[in-house]
């Protein structure tokens, strides 16, 4: 059966998520055009994707750019996690704008036959009491200013695709990591000492960036309506991730976290409320819908893509065989 | 069990904790002293699957760690670790609990493990009075069973507080009224609570209703 080839739009390319659901696209057959939007340029070369580089508080061209599009599909992946791409307060700004700005946009497209909107299990907070692994069905109760940040988007792009009268693909995903993906997570995982809570240590689960990337490429191909979690199977605790990376947990009670926090940002690794809340309190959800809603599931366990955090290219220095000219 | 390849294990990183926080390296370490304090005896090991997602409910004496018993008599005699719903999330008591398989009163936590295929055990509530009654049933737990379509196992421990002789019988599924809506997980609370005291009260020693 031949399939319509439908214009995408990709809010977000710079991330590296963003990059990687783009790259993937282009490999489609059922993609046409595509366009992307972020404040940063895309971190791999992307052979046919058109990108546009707009501010997320910039509302007249992003409406004029995503009108003119008209997408079939929009996938919103403009969330600044914070202290990643953005310091927490232009990363709760710039995620804020661009779910107005983009989503809202796109209810104007008349083409519009469906959105995904890029989520995350920190939406489900973890109350003292709560399910420690939420499914689709737990209501999300945000404990953290980034599980807000969350929820407005997921808010936004539910109202938008009623307004549009389109479905809406929330994919939630668990924390995306991977070697070269800006992570708070991730860069507080590679200290050389990492703080961890000597009374909790709970387990906590993750997703690969390129298992994350396949399943907004599913979700924007199949355009379920709903939200779904993705989350790689398995789970660690932070002192074990530390030593699987050859460092040295560094257990901590309590009034030495501010410290521990200070050195952390001093080193390059600011620790935000959201990862705080890992450590403490830890983070899993039920990822066991994703396969039968979206038809792709995880291919790393959480433990892969923690080995594949600490794994580093090596760096051959090859000897000149011959004098330069 | 090889302490050595534990503490090796744990120094490296390379043991398995679950998503919801067990630690089958702290389970072994922990079967192993409770060797020591309890002589156990399990009869009935063929009604729990051998695989599979199943809900196994138990009668609870907190002064004879009538659970704790539970655990370790079931694992020793089919393998299977149970998950033991009803801890504190305070820490350090509820995360030291965890690692051991033990999740929180809420029946989205039961629902999670039998979609995973593992064995959460609900305790009946607690009694304090030494008079052979099994306690009630939480009837919002176990309607994760009907919707997951496990079966329900119901497990007798008798042991008190000072001997070291115990016992853990394991019954046959129970078999409640069809019923569909709230009064399907009601009749199959009841029915769990039955099978409970039914065991309880066959496996009893006349006179010896302290041991229960």
């Amino acid at each position: 059966m031949t399939e319509w080839v439908k214009r995408v739009l990709i809010t977000g390319m710079g991330s590296e998520l963003g990059s990687h659901v783009a790259s993937r696209l282009e490999a489609e057959p059922w993609v046409g055009a595509i366009t992307g939007i972020d404040v940063d340029p895309p971190r791999r070369r992307l052979r046919r994707a058109t990108f546009h580089r707009i501010e997320p508080l910039d509302r007249r061209r992003t409406l004029e750019l995503i009108t003119r599009a008209d997408p079939h599909v929009l996938v919103h992946a403009a969330v600044w996690e914070p202290n990643a791409r953005a310091d927490p307060a232009t990363a709760e700004r710039w995620t804020a704008a661009a779910a107005v700005n983009m989503l809202g946009a796109a209810v104007e497209c008349r083409s519009l036959e469906g959105i995904v909107a890029r989520s995350g299990i920190t939406v489900y907070g973890r109350g003292r009491g709560d399910p420690s692994r939420p499914d689709e069905a737990v209501p999300p109760a945000p404990t953290t200013p980034f599980g807000h940040s969350l929820l407005h988007v997921e808010r936004t792009a539910v109202e938008a695709g009623a307004t549009a009268g389109v479905p809406v693909a929330i994919v939630r995903v668990a924390p995306v990591l991977g070697p070269h993906v800006p992570s708070p997570l991730g860069r507080m995982l590679r200290l050389p000492a990492v703080p961890m809570s000597l009374l909790a240590d709970p387990s906590f689960s993750v997703l690969g960036h390129e298992d994350a990337a396949r399943a907004i490429v599913a979700a924007a191909h199949r355009l379920p309506d709903g939200p779904v979690n993705v989350v790689a199977d398995g789970a660690v605790t932070i002192s074990q991730a530390a030593r699987l990376g050859s460092r040295w947990p560094l257990p901590l009670i309590g009034p030495e976290w501010p410290v521990a926090r200070l050195l952390a940002a001093g080193l390059g690794s600011p620790i935000p409320p959201h990862v705080l809340e890992i450590v403490h309190r830890g983070r899993t959800a039920d990822g066991s819908r994703a396969a039968e809603v979206l038809g792709v599931a995880p291919q790393r366990t959480t433990v892969h893509v923690i080995q594949a955090l600490y794994e580093w290219a090596t760096v051959l220095h090859l000897r000149p065989t011959e004098a330069a000219a | 069990m090889n302490a050595l390849a534990v503490a090796r294990r744990q120094l490296a990183g390379t043991h398995v904790v679950d998503e919801w926080g067990l630690d089958p390296d702290w389970v072994s370490l922990a079967s192993s002293a409770a060797g020591l304090r309890w002589s156990l005896a399990v009869g009935g090991g063929e009604h729990l699957p051998s695989r599979g997602p199943t809900l196994v409910v138990v009668n609870n004496r907190p002064l004879a760690a009538s659970l704790a018993v539970a655990l370790i008599g079931i694992r020793r005699e089919t393998g299977r670790v149970l998950r033991i719903v009803g801890i504190p999330d305070v820490a350090p008591i509820g995360p030291v609990l965890r690692r051991l398989g033990g999740v929180l009163h809420h029946p989205q936590e039961v629902a999670g493990l039998l979609r995973a295929g593992q064995v959460p055990a609900i305790p009946c509530r607690a009694e304090w009075r030494l008079n052979g009654r099994v306690g009630r049933v939480d009837a919002e737990l176990v309607g994760a069973a009907i919707r997951t379509s496990a079966p329900v196992i119901p497990v007798a421990v008798l042991a008190s507080p000072w001997g070291r002789h115990a016992r853990v019988e394991i019954g046959p599924a129970v078999r409640a009224k069809r019923r569909r809506g709230p009064l399907a997980t009601a009749e199959l609370a009841d029915a769990a609570r039955a099978a409970v005291q039914r065991l309880v009260d066959e496996a009893t020693p006349p006179g010896a209703r302290w041991l229960v």
